[in-house]
């Protein structure tokens, strides 16, 4: 019965050969030969019926449990059963090992034991008797013979060795000798039976096969049954059909139990249950019947049609395209360059989740690793993200950049050195240009004050004072025309020559009027002192200002646009060196009793009696008619290099040594309303335009 | 046909043989206004015209370069020089002296003519002044707000005082510019710093027309008591006309040669046309961003040359109707500021001579607009210096500027027209 199951495989065979051979008073298997003939010829005797009905319900329980044999206890037939299971898929496996192993491995086509065909003592007929098996260690058809013992391993770990393996013993099994290629083909010459022997790889050499496996080996070949002995056209045993052979008697004598015509009470107490539920109404057998009931019909298209936009379609996903087969063209595998900045994009930012990879076969291909996150994405897409067109943002980087206006609309600024004119040689520590521009007075460290003509570059006069010169400014007036030097403690008020008779006059009334203002009531530390209008010339400053001792070289004058106060910062200590003066009043006033830090510059506001101060990282605000702090303007600048306001007095420039340039909006807050680097050392608006001039 | 190797020389010498001259004389050639100084063959390479085409060949008589004569030291620097007295140099320098040199650099007269310096000269050719010989009315324009008319005698005899300051010219509260004089010495023209043009005639009033400006106060008066009395003082003159339309300074102004027109030009850009009996200004030609320097009529009459700041002479003609911004028909770049323009008074009516701050003097002609025909540095000695006037007459340029007075000597050409291919 198992024998169609038997092929190949060694346990199933076992268990086979054991289920053969322990129920010894079977006969039939063994007559097989005999009763293809009898079938032939015609029905068997009653005895041998008789006997394999009685051995039927025998065989199977012990063939079973003797499959079985690796797990003893068993209990119940479907554990059994699905053991079985787990036996046919072991050997199933075992079968694969083997066929690797090809039929040259001797062992375990050394299968089947000869059969002894004996009398049997009961039916008398011929049996098949297989010899026992001793259920010792050597009855594993595994073990059998084989010298060498390293298992099922691979043999290529012997090859760098001398030995093969291993016997039973632990001794080492030598490799046999081997000939090179020569030896081998004289052998399949000179040897009639080489064609018929096999490498073993056990045992590392040929080995020649056996007569049952040649013909094993033949019967393959030719699709025939494995098994020499195996019938697979046995006859039909007729057991309950054929005359004699009905069942008269039933199979079993007990009475028929009582349940099988009592009615069951819990079979009545389960109707009682829902014959009550009925009666209390809490089933309703039928529903009843309604004008409701009926099939209702209306006309879809009756609606009125919604105003809501109509959902947005799914997002369908892109198609896969050349560069995701799994062996695309050449041209669509990524350069080194391209794999790079795959990986250095952003996942979100990847045009493709995926990088083209080519495989030989399409076996090679490995599990796709972002299938799940794919599928979950598109599930996103599909239910849970919101379906809203989302607007990418296209910038294009260059629009982002300020349009900058063409040079030539900004003209005109300078291009080109005009004239360039020789100090002496000492270094020029002051420019200033008069308010009509046409001349520029310019003062240096050997105390020389000159004028020059600015078109011409001529140098018209020169004054000589003592000491260094720190600062000289042209009054900004233009009815009146003088500039102002300032030499050490000193402020110097000069006429320069070829003036009109009516301002020079003006000029003179101004900074020597005839009636001096009265003195005013406390007493200033500062002198003024003025020549006398008639013995003035422009060769000698007409008006000098002493400031107190000790208070330095001034190296700032600031005027009011009005042109009649002037300010000073002397480098000197003591109350920060700023001096106001008054021309009309010829008084002058410290604002300030102490200031923090060292002034840089000072600054008239054009319009407001306001007053900024620079130390060296602020810019202070005063309101002068108030006399109080107004502002603190932040510029996060280092060190503060020069100031200027713009003419209306709202806006504020100002530029630092470390190169930036800071605007102030006065309106708004202390924080610079924009900062432009890498400028300026220098800065100052426009009169006109609303331009400013910033100088390296 | 003209083979394309030929070269200025073999040109030479095709216009001299046609011509037959007597003498050989070596000529230049203009090509489509640019003086041709390689081959033919190269400059139509170069240009990328075709040697099929018909080129139109200009030819003048080639400049010799320029050679220095001679050197008249000044102490100080020179604004304004003229060659136009016979056998004479005048300068005046910022010192405010005039001074006078002869053709053997001989320096015959220092005049201390202003306090403040002196910025422009005119001779006024006065034959009809009744003045004895080698006797010339000089006007001169200084820092000092005012003009002189002087009285130069250039004889032997030193029975005469050498020179007498005969008038003050009292009008422009700025310094005056220039000064130039008509045709016929019967008028001049002073422009002004503060914008204004005046017109004056040259004769001298027998007393003050302007009043002494003084302050008010009683101190004052006893001067002006005595300086009645003095009647060698120059008589404070008042101008005939006032020009006004220039809103800047005023760099130049100088009349027409019919004498009944006048044109200036200033740094806020125009030239203006006036109407000089009516004191109207006629017509403008307005540039843009160009403050001008000086200005010069070109020979023929019909155009002007001005200077400008931006280191360009633009050529601007006259005749053109008035329109908003009319177009230079030529502009000539300089390399450094060009400040003084000198075209002959006779000879050549396509050249003119420019000098600039960066102490080149440059010959141009009026059709070859991409480079000077020659050029020279004056005061190589000193190590250059700006050129600040610039005459040029009869062979001889005269140039004045920072490092004194130079006389070079530099001819011009006539000029006829040849057309090959």
């Amino acid at each position: 019965m198992a024998g169609p199951r038997v092929n190949g495989n060694s346990k199933k065979r076992k268990a086979a050969t054991e289920e053969h051979a322990q129920p010894e008073e079977t006969v039939f298997s063994h007559n097989v030969g005999l009763e293809m003939q009898s079938e032939d010829e015609g029905s068997e005797g009653d005895e041998s019926d008789n006997g394999e009905v009685d051995e039927f319900p025998e065989i199977d329980p012990r063939s079973d449990s003797e499959a079985d044999e690796e797990y003893p206890g068993d209990s119940a037939e479907d554990e059994e059963e699905d053991e079985d299971k787990d036996d046919e898929e072991d050997e199933e496996e075992e079968s694969e090992d083997q066929s690797e192993d090809d039929d040259i491995s001797d062992d375990d086509l050394h299968i089947f034991p000869k059969a002894k065909t004996v009398t049997s003592d009961i039916t008398g007929q011929l049996k098949r008797v297989f010899p026992p098996i001793e259920p010792d260690y050597d009855s594993d058809s595994s073990t059998e013979e084989a010298p060498n013992r390293v298992g099922n391993i691979p043999m290529h770990w012997y090859d760098e060795l001398p030995h093969v393996g291993y016997d039973i013993n632990g001794r080492k099994v030598l490799r046999p000798a081997r000939g090179d290629e020569l030896d081998k083909f004289l052998e399949t010459i000179e040897d009639p039976n080489s064609w018929t022997s096999a490498f073993d790889k056990k045992a590392q050499a040929d080995k020649p096969l056996t007569a049952e496996e040649l013909d094993l080996i033949r019967r393959l070949q030719e699709n025939e049954i494995p098994d020499a002995q195996y019938d697979p056209y046995e006859p039909t045993i007729e057991w309950f059909t054929g005359k004699g052979k009905e069942e008269i008697m039933p199979l079993s004598g007990a009475p028929e139990p009582k349940r099988r015509w009592v009615p069951s009470i819990w079979e009545k107490q389960k109707v009682m249950k829902i014959v009550r539920a009925i009666r209390q109404g809490r089933i309703l057998p039928n529903k009843p019947k309604t004008a409701s009931d009926k099939a209702q019909f209306y006309a879809i298209w009756n609606e009125e049609p919604s105003a809501h936009p109509a959902p947005l379609p799914a997002p369908k996903p892109r198609l896969p395209t050349h560069a995701a087969s799994y062996n695309p063209p050449e041209e669509y595998l990524p350069t080194e360059e391209e794999r790079k900045r795959w990986e250095e994009t952003e996942k979100e930012d990847r045009e493709q989740n995926f990088l083209p990879q080519k495989y030989s076969a399409l076996r090679l291909v490995p599990a796709y690793n972002q299938f799940i996150q794919e599928r979950f994405s598109r599930q996103l897409d599909l239910y849970l993200a919101p379906r809203i067109q989302r607007t990418k943002l296209q910038i294009d980087p260059n629009s982002l950049i300020p349009k900058l206006p063409s040079p030539n609309s900004l003209r005109p600024f300078p291009v080109y050195k005009s004239l360039s004119v020789l100090h002496a040689k000492t270094r020029v520590r002051s420019v200033s240009v008069s308010p009509d521009g046409a001349w520029v007075v310019s003062g240096d460290e050997s105390g020389n004050v000159s004028l020059w003509e600015v078109i011409v570059g001529k140098e018209v006069k020169r004054w000589k004072f003592d000491g260094k010169v720190g600062a000289l400014e042209w009054c900004p007036r233009t009815d009146v025309v003088f500039f102002v030097v300032a030499t050490e403690e000193r402020l110097h008020f000069v006429i320069p020559p070829n003036l009109p008779a009516p301002v020079l006059f003006a000029t003179q009334a101004v900074l020597s009027p005839a009636n001096l203002p009265p003195a005013p009531a406390t007493p200033s530390p500062v002198k003024w002192t003025s020549v006398s209008a008639a013995s003035s010339s422009s060769e000698k400053p007409i008006l000098t200002i002493d400031l107190p001792p000790s208070s330095g070289l001034p190296k700032q004058i600031a005027w009011h646009r009005k042109g009649d106060y002037l300010s000073t910062i002397s480098s000197g200590e003591g109350q920060g060196g700023v001096w106001i003066h008054q021309i009309s009043r010829r008084h002058s006033q410290a604002p300030f009793k102490k200031v923090k830090g060292a002034v840089q510059l000072v600054l008239f506001h054009p319009t407001k009696p306001h007053f900024f101060v620079a130390t060296q990282r602020y810019v202070r605000i005063y309101n002068l008619a108030e006399q109080k702090l107004l502002k603190t303007l932040q510029a996060g600048i280092r060190w503060i290099s020069s100031m200027d306001v713009h003419p209306l007095g709202d806006h504020l420039i100002v530029g630092g040594y470390d190169r930036k340039l800071c605007w102030f909006d006065l309106e708004l807050s202390d924080k610079p309303y924009k900062i432009l680097r890498f400028a300026f050392h220098l800065s100052h608006y426009g009169r006109r335009t609303n331009m400013f001039l910033c100088f390296m | 046909m003209i083979p394309a190797s030929w070269k200025r020389y073999q040109l030479s010498q095709l216009v001299n043989k046609a011509l037959s001259l007597p003498k050989p004389i070596p000529f230049d050639f203009l090509v489509r206004g640019e003086i041709l100084r390689t081959t033919l063959g190269e400059w139509c390479a170069e240009k990328g015209i075709g040697e099929e085409e018909t080129l139109e060949i200009e030819y003048f008589e080639s400049i010799m370069p320029p050679q220095r004569m001679s050197s008249l030291p000044h102490e100080d620097w020179v604004s304004s020089v003229s060659s136009r007295l016979s056998s004479h140099f005048l300068t005046a320098s910022y010192d405010g002296q005039l001074r006078v040199f002869d053709y053997s650099q001989k320096l015959l007269r220092t005049v201390p003519l202003h306090d403040a310096p002196t910025t422009s000269l005119a001779i006024i050719p006065s034959d009809l002044a009744g003045f004895a010989e080698n006797t010339h009315l000089i006007a001169s324009a200084s820092h000092d707000l005012t003009a002189h008319l002087t009285k130069l005698s250039l004889s032997d005899s030193s029975d005469l005082p050498s020179h007498q300051i005969l008038a003050s010219l009292h009008l422009h509260t700025a310094p005056l510019s220039s000064i130039s004089a008509n045709t016929s010495g019967k008028h001049l023209l002073t422009a002004s710093w503060d914008g204004l043009i005046g017109l004056w005639d040259t004769l001298v009033p027998s007393s003050d027309e302007v009043p002494l400006e003084e302050p008010q106060g009683g101190e004052r008066k006893k001067r002006r008591k005595l300086g009645d009395s003095e009647n060698s003082k120059p008589k404070r003159k008042a101008p005939l006309n006032v020009l006004k339309s220039h809103t800047a300074r005023v760099s130049r102004a100088l009349f027409a040669p019919s004498g009944n027109q006048a044109y200036s030009t200033g740094f806020d850009s125009t030239i203006r046309t006036w109407d000089v009996e009516n004191g109207v200004c006629l017509s403008t030609i307005t540039a843009s961003a160009k403050p001008f320097l000086d200005l010069a009529l070109t020979p023929s009459g019909t155009s002007v040359l001005a200077a400008s700041t931006d280191r360009t002479v633009s050529q601007y003609d006259i005749r053109a109707p008035e329109s908003a911004a009319t177009p230079s028909s030529a502009t000539f770049m300089h390399s450094g500021t060009p400040s003084c323009i000198a075209v002959p008074a006779s000879g050549s009516e396509h050249q003119f001579m420019t000098g600039a701050y960066d102490g080149v003097v440059r010959l141009w002609d009026l059709r070859s607009t991409k480079g000077a025909v020659t050029s020279f540095k004056v005061w190589e000695a000193k190590g250059g210096g700006k050129v600040l006037s610039l005459d040029w007459g009869n062979g001889v340029a005269v140039i004045g500027g920072e490092g004194g007075v130079e006389v070079w000597k530099a001819n011009q050409g006539d000029r006829s027209v040849v057309s090959s291919n």
